[in-house]
């Protein structure tokens, strides 16, 4: 099965860049608990902002480790190193190269999110991440790799994949409900932000944190962004004429 | 047998194929040949479905073939002209992800692995990771992963740009074994000599549109089997005779640095170019 084969291909790159990945997956995040959660001791919503900051955290990390795991790779190999010929020639179906990509950049994520949870257990919380937690953490990737597919098929060149990370990964990083809740925002940016898939993301870890149950609403924006990304990934394998 | 009906593609408003009609025959060693940007490599994007043509179509045994066929994909094997390996995997591992993709069983992927890096010489890099590996290394180990998943139809672009004379000599001679053993192969090169000692049938290409189609002995023998090499202040001009006595009497009639030899397809090719190509 070809979805296997893809898998296969990330698992390599996963062993052999294992330091620099766990690393990379940790550095920001872990800036991010000690600057804003450690040394700025604040109360946000009643409690330690520390609890708030802690699902967004994962929330945006995850993000972040799914993205970077497919876009720039797939960049590289498509305009670059032109290993993505070879796929394209190949037999296996491009669907199952497309779920392929996407349970693998979501796998990645996953591993980048509990990496962090992992580096938060010496600091007693009280904060629950259960099996609920991480379908959420593994849903919120595949979102993202699945953008990171399309992100770098359509990319023109090297620079438009860390590009579209300035534009709007990083963006979305900090204003998505991951530093700060997005009912302090102005009416109408409120409810825009609200609706991105990070946003969705930092909002069900949080809600089921603190020992509330996870939204049905936001699992199916998840998988309606999940949809239409993975519909423009298709168009372009299937129907593009010039890859 | 490797049909192209009317096959064109265009990029915006440059035809780089222009209605192709060509048959290739099953187990033939065919050759496209014609001056950069006469649409060969196109031609290959489109037969190994990294292109879609803007009109036209491309039939495998009779069934069209398109980027939803993996029983077609399945048989056909390509060599690109640029290097379409990843830089951080070592040998092994771009044979292996090469197998897979094709659906291969492992045990039979690592069993060809090692015989073709082997033949190829390469078995005692095949730790060594591609970035690391030269020019004429890649070119082998692209020919190796072509031959892992033993394709019915090889599609080659300029596959010995960048080897040395010897490593060139020996493709030459895996590739008339696997010709033998029926393997359809479609060669692209700007290696005359080449084509004409590979070939059973090439076809010239310019512009896009197809020129004619023949076997390399045919289009020698329509320029004239020998040629006669005269040195001028220009540099070498040649004149073609279809007889070698009237290549002789012309050479008799003559004074200067003449030389009398057989007309070879780069001569065609030339000859063209010059011509009619341009």
């Amino acid at each position: 099965m070809g979805i296997l084969a893809i898998l296969w291909e990330k698992w390599t790159e996963f062993k052999r860049d294992f330091y620099k990945i766990t690393l990379a997956a940790m550095v920001a995040p872990l800036m991010y608990l000690v600057v804003f959660g450690l040394g700025i001791q604040t109360i946000s919503h009643g409690e330690p902002y520390l609890n708030f900051l802690i699902p967004g955290v994962v929330a945006l990390t995850t993000m972040n480790g799914s993205f970077n795991a497919i876009a720039q790779n797939l960049n590289v190999q498509r305009l670059y190193e032109k290993a993505f010929d070879q796929v394209m020639i190949s037999p296996t179906p491009l669907w199952q190269f497309v779920v392929g990509q996407v349970i693998g950049g979501s796998l990645r994520g996953l591993y980048a999110g509990t990496v962090i949870l992992f580096l938060t257990l010496p600091v007693k919380t009280g904060l629950i991440f259960n099996g609920y937690s991480f379908f959420i953490m593994f849903l919120n990737g595949a979102v993202f790799s699945i953008i990171g597919v399309v992100v770098s098929f359509y990319a023109k060149n090297h620079a438009d994949v860390p590009r579209f990370s300035n534009y709007v990964i990083m963006p979305m990083a900090y204003l998505c409900n991951t530093f700060f809740s997005t009912e302090q925002m102005p009416p109408g940016i409120r409810e825009a932000v609200s609706f991105l898939p990070l946003s969705q993301t930092s909002g069900m870890l949080r809600t089921i944190a603190s020992g509330g149950k996870g939204d049905v609403a936001g699992i199916l924006i998840l998988v309606g962004y999940l949809a239409v990304f993975g519909g423009l990934a298709f168009w372009f394998l299937y129907k593009k004429k010039n890859l | 047998m490797i049909e192209l009906r009317n096959l064109t593609k265009q990029f915006d408003r440059f035809t780089a194929v222009d209605s192709l009609n060509l048959t290739i025959e099953t187990g033939e060693f065919f050759g496209l040949l014609g001056p950069n940007g006469a649409g060969k490599t196109t031609t290959i994007g489109l037969l190994s479905t990294l292109l879609l043509p803007t009109r036209g179509e491309i039939r495998i045994d009779g069934k069209v073939l398109n980027r939803k066929t993996p029983e077609l994909k399945q048989q056909i094997s390509v060599i690109t002209q640029e290097y379409s390996m990843r830089q951080d995997m070592n040998m092994d591992e771009i044979m292996e992800y090469q197998g897979r993709l094709y659906f291969m069983p492992l045990k039979k992927i690592r069993a060809r692995t090692e015989e073709l890096l082997e033949f190829a010489g390469l078995l005692e890099f095949r730790r060594r990771s591609v970035r690391k590996l030269s020019g004429g290394m890649k070119r082998k180990l692209m020919v190796c992963r072509a031959l892992l998943t033993e394709p019915k139809i090889l599609l080659l672009d300029e596959p010995t740009a960048g080897m040395d004379a010897l490593s060139r000599r020996q493709m030459w001679n895996l590739l008339r074994k696997l010709n033998e053993q029926r393997l359809t192969i479609l060669l692209t090169t700007h290696y005359m000599e080449e084509a004409q000692s590979l070939c059973g049938r090439v076809a010239l290409m310019d512009k896009g549109k197809l020129e004619e189609v023949n076997t390399p002995e045919g289009l020698i023998e329509a320029l004239g089997a020998y040629a006669v090499d005269e040195a001028t202040a220009e540099g070498i001009e040649s004149r073609f005779f279809k007889e070698r006595e009237s290549a002789i009497s012309y050479l008799s009639g003559k004074t200067g640095r003449l030389s009398l030899r057989d007309t070879t397809l780069e001569d065609v090719f030339v000859e063209r170019a010059g011509r009619h190509l341009t």
